[in-house]
């Protein structure tokens, strides 16, 4: 039963370029073309003269009608940098970012409001930009805010268990470094609203593609000068969000036109600007050193990690934040004695950063597979026996890890050992040695991961609690309201499917409701939806069965303890004939539940309600500061050929293990899998967000960023294990971002093995063909010129 | 400058009036109202906005409306009959070939000429990878897809089809 499916591929998507109101005018904003520029002037004169448009919208309005935007996390400590800017929507004095819009023009149709746009006269006062973080922190660099004394925007340090000592029982140590580049999640429908000001409450609806409406509320009400109450969000179909569709910004300019206006205003941000604007994503470089005994067990790790964030994000603070869990992350599932890690982050001119699929805590994890895979090579080993000697043990959960994680479950050896199985490695590596000797390149990769899931981070908006609302309607049916925005990931059909099998009720009668900003909750981000928002789902609808069993107790007159329910039906289980459909028992509960039916103290502490409210929170955070709950586990291996001539990686076999906990519905977690798999793929082998030398983004379509296409894309063999969370309600675990870690590290690994006979070391991402030519080509010079 | 544009829509005659600029991909979403049409790149690059013009899978934003005088056009709305899912559609949802759903209609009507095409032919994988290349999907990684394409070819071979 997927009834949210069916509509959909029957076309009956309602996503936010479809919504319509009667007298809706159309926004298009206008962008700077310079990464970094005073604005001089803005003349709006020529484009109000066309006709039809309404109004056009500048950074003066933002400052008189609009605050700054909020503060959204906050981490002040001694010896830690921790800055924040104070920006509008829209600046009024500067640009700072190629594509920044700098004006809005409201017309009465959107064709209208583009030529418009194109009219509106901005002069500039261009400005040396920096587009690189490394450089930004050097002295001689522009300066992105002028009251800083310098680009650093983030400097935190971190100690985990005695990294001291981990150097000093050291064998040996090696230094390493990565480097990721700038990506975007691009899902393939960008961002797009409708406000609706009603000026007669003083009130302001907005809807569209809002993956977390609750935290959308808070930041659109505190920008617009407006008391939440006053203001609902509620989301519609969303084309793929990844994180992307977190942020609210330019929809605070699309409220404030619809409140200048009095018009229902929608935006529907065109491609190219979704583009340029982003949010971006990775963009690291790590350095660092790694200790090891001569053995192979591994010890410490000293690193920094100098994070690239364009400008402070419109979720003013939460690009910083992702730098905690990349710096926590690299500890994943290993034992280690000890980690100094030190994060910055740098303001460049370019576009901002926010969350995808991944966040932060991606980067220490590719970072720490990778530098586990150099110690291996380093030592003789292979990449698999490496791990297995330093696994944490099936027996010792839940483990207390030296980043303060406490980690739920799993089977580490087991899981690594299944992906084995499924590749025949001995095989492999014979056939790669025997192609060698051709001059072909094949090379296995091997990969493992935890993903640290469910966030609730103290002093930002991620604080964690969440709410879900199981009721049973009149007419017997379930509705299920949650924070947990439908993006794709099969947040309808899970609720469903938990709410139905713990009330014994078929996914026909089960309706999940679309999210609005009235459920409390930050919705599906970090991999919560199985953690947060489903054990809150789990939890209202096992005690909307306790009051379903009062009930039917009283109505078939028979023990709490014999009551049971299947297939819709609530019987007696010693005469399950003796029985009502939820249908009658609704009816009988809500309309009729006179004292002659139900026991008076069941009316008297009003069990009768058949609508439970629940809140949920971690069991560890609480006592433990655990930001995370849930660990689900992968392993990746993948066999590439990378063709010497052309620099092209084919990949011709990928397995993928995966355990996270108890499946709930088992094709949505293997579509999750595919999905994350081919968008590591993607980052892994080709996508990259690239600039010229003043900061202008280069790459603003698909024609020049390259995401899979159906061939890039390989088959993908998953199997899994199920290893229940003890700590969520469900025993499942968040599960959406491991596949994109564990492939795109994966896949780099797998190129340098394949590359190995030039001594490549694979440390740049992507590995795009031009690259890999390029590495080739210069270590044949270097050759040559040895010889 | 306004001009008449005659058009069969999922089997529909439409006489409509449109700018001589104007793309199909715009006609259909806003003179016909079929959603199922969506737009995203706006260059012909993603696939979001395929529709069949005479039975053949196009970009309708790369589609002059005007160019397509008396052509018939079909979009997802137009495989639905008497409210049920075509089976190419039941074949997406069964295989799970969707997760936004975003790519989904124009990645079906591409599907849909495909399989029509291939009448007693095999579908191989490779063929239908190939075949789906313009059509981009971000969310499934195309393994479903790839298994919703050939199952609906079963569906097809055994006489589930219209």
């Amino acid at each position: 039963m997927k009834k949210r499916e069916e509509r959909l591929v029957m076309g009956k998507g309602q996503y936010a370029d479809d919504l319509e109101f009667a007298g809706m005018a159309h926004l298009v904003f206008v962008g700077s073309p310079y990464a970094h520029a005073l604005i001089r002037s803005i003349n709006t004169d020529k484009a109000m003269t066309l006709p039809g448009v309404v109004r056009v919208i500048t950074g003066q309005d933002m400052v008189q009608h609009t605050h700054p935007l909020p503060v959204q996390a906050n981490f002040k400590k001694p010896g830690w940098t921790w800055r924040l800017a104070n920006v509008h929507a829209m600046p009024h004095d500067k640009v700072r970012w190629y594509g920044e819009p700098v004006a809005a023009v409201v017309a009465e149709d959107e064709e209208t409001a583009r030529r418009a746009a194109d009219l509106v006269e901005i002069v500039y006062d261009p400005l040396p930009a920096t587009g690189n973080a490394l450089e930004a922190l050097t002295p001689e660099s522009p300066r992105v805010y002028d009251d800083w004394e310098d680009n650093k925007q983030v400097h935190l340090k971190f100690d985990f268990g005695d990294p001291d000592k981990a150097f000093e029982m050291a064998d040996q140590t090696l230094r390493v470094t990565y480097r990721e580049g700038r990506v975007h999640g691009l899902p393939i429908e960008p961002r797009g609203c409708v406000a609706v000001y009603d000026g007669k409450n003083d009130a302001l609806d907005i809807w569209g593609s809002f993956q977390t409406p609750f935290l959308a509320r808070h930041n659109i009400a505190a920008t617009m000068g407006m008391p939440e109450a006053k203001v609902k969000i509620s989301a519609v179909d969303i084309g793929g969000a990844f994180g992307l569709k977190i942020h609210t910004w330019k929809e605070n300019v699309v409220a404030l036109a619809s409140k200048l206006t009095g018009r229902p205003v929608k935006w529907m941000e065109p491609h190219r600007d979704f583009m340029a604007t982003g949010p971006h994503q990775r963009d690291v470089f790590w350095e660092g050193d790694i200790a090891f005994k001569n053995d192979g067990t591994l010890l410490g790790l000293k690193a920094q990690v100098v994070h690239d964030l364009g400008v402070e994000s419109t979720n003013k603070g939460i690009a910083a934040l992702s730098i905690f869990p990349a710096c926590s992350a690299p500890a994943s599932m290993y034992k280690w004695i000890g980690m100094h890690i030190e994060g910055i982050g740098a303001v460049t001119n370019k576009s901002f950063y926010c969350a995808y699929r991944g966040y932060g805590k991606d980067k220490g994890l590719k970072f720490i597979e990778s530098a586990i895979n150099q110690v291996a090579k380093k030592l003789g080993m292979t990449p698999e026996a490496i791990r297995f000697k330093n696994f944490i043990q099936p027996d010792e959960f839940p483990f207390h890890q030296i980043n303060n994680y406490v980690i739920d479950s799993g089977d580490y050896p087991a899981t690594l050992n299944k992906a084995m199985e499924m590749v025949d490695m001995d095989g492999f590596r014979k056939k790669k040695a025997d192609l060698e000797k051709q001059g072909r390149c094949l090379g296995i990769g091997v990969s493992t991961t935890i993903e640290p899931a469910g966030v609730a981070v103290p002093n930002c908006q991620m604080g964690g609690i969440t709410q879900a609302r199981v009721m049973i309607t009149p007419d017997g049916s379930v509705e299920v309201h949650s924070d947990r925005t439908e993006i794709g990931q099969g947040a309808e059909i899970s609720h469903a499917t938990i709410a139905g099998n713990i009330l014994g009720m078929d996914l026909a009668h089960i309706h999940v409701k679309k999210v609005t900003s009235d459920y409390i909750g930050q919705g599906p981000l970090s991999s919560r939806g199985a953690v947060y928002p489903a054990s809150a789902v789990a939890k209202a609808a096992k005690l909307l069965r306790k009051k379903v069993v009062q009930c039917a107790a009283g109505l078939l007159m028979v023990e709490q303890s014999d009551v049971d329910m299947a297939d819709g039906f609530v019987f007696s289980t010693k005469k399950p004939e003796t029985r009502l459909s939820y249908r009658e028992l609704a009816d009988k509960v809500f309309f009729f539940p006179g004292p002659r039916g139900l026991d008076p103290e069941i009316l008297k502490n009003h069990d009768h309600l058949l609508d439970v409210t629940a809140t949920w929170y971690s069991p560890t955070t609480p006592d433990t500061g655990s930001s995370y709950t849930t660990f689900c586990v992968s392993a990746d291996i993948a066999v590439v050929e990378v063709d010497v001539d052309t620099g092209v990686t084919d990949i011709v076999k990928y397995v993928h293990v995966h355990d996270a906990g108890t499946i709930i519905n088992r094709q949505v977690i293997d579509g999750q899998i595919h999905g994350g798999i081919i968008q590591g793929i993607g980052e892994a082998l080709y996508e990259s967000l690239d600039y010229d030398d003043q900061s202008r983004l280069l790459s603003t379509s698909f024609s020049n960023y390259f995401i899979p296409t159906s061939i890039e894309a390989p088959d993908i063999e998953i199997a899994h294990l199920e290893t229940p969370s003890p700590f969520s309600e469900t025993g499942s675990k968040g599960m959406g971002e491991a596949p994109i870690i564990g492939s795109k590290a994966v896949i780099l690994d797998a190129v340098e093995d394949a590359l190995s006979g030039f001594g490549i070391r694979v440390n740049d991402s992507p590995a795009s063909p031009e690259k890999v030519r390029q590495w080739i080509l210069e270590t044949q010079r270097k050759t040559k010129g040895e010889d | 400058m306004k001009i008449p544009l005659n058009l069969t829509i999922n089997g529909d005659t439409v006489e409509l009036t449109v700018d001589a600029n104007e793309t199909l991909l715009h006609v259909l979403r806003n003179s016909a109202s079929l959603q199922s049409v969506h737009r995203s790149c706006e260059e012909g690059e993603c696939g979001a906005c395929t529709v069949l013009v005479n039975n053949e899978p196009v970009n309708s934003c790369l589609v002059l409306a005007v160019s397509v005088q008396g052509a018939s056009v079909m979009t997802a709305e137009g495989l639905v009959r008497n409210n049920e899912p075509h089976p190419i559609m039941k074949a997406f949802t069964d295989e799970l070939g969707i997760q936004c759903g975003f790519c989904t209609p124009g990645m079906l009507m591409t599907a849909y000429a495909l399989i029509n095409r291939c009448e007693g032919s095999e579908l191989t994988d490779e063929f239908i990878r190939k075949s789906l290349q313009g059509n981009l999907c971000r969310c499934t990684g195309y393994v479903n897809i790839v298994k919703a394409v050939k199952k609906a070819k079963q569906n097809k071979d055994a006489g589930y089809w219209w």
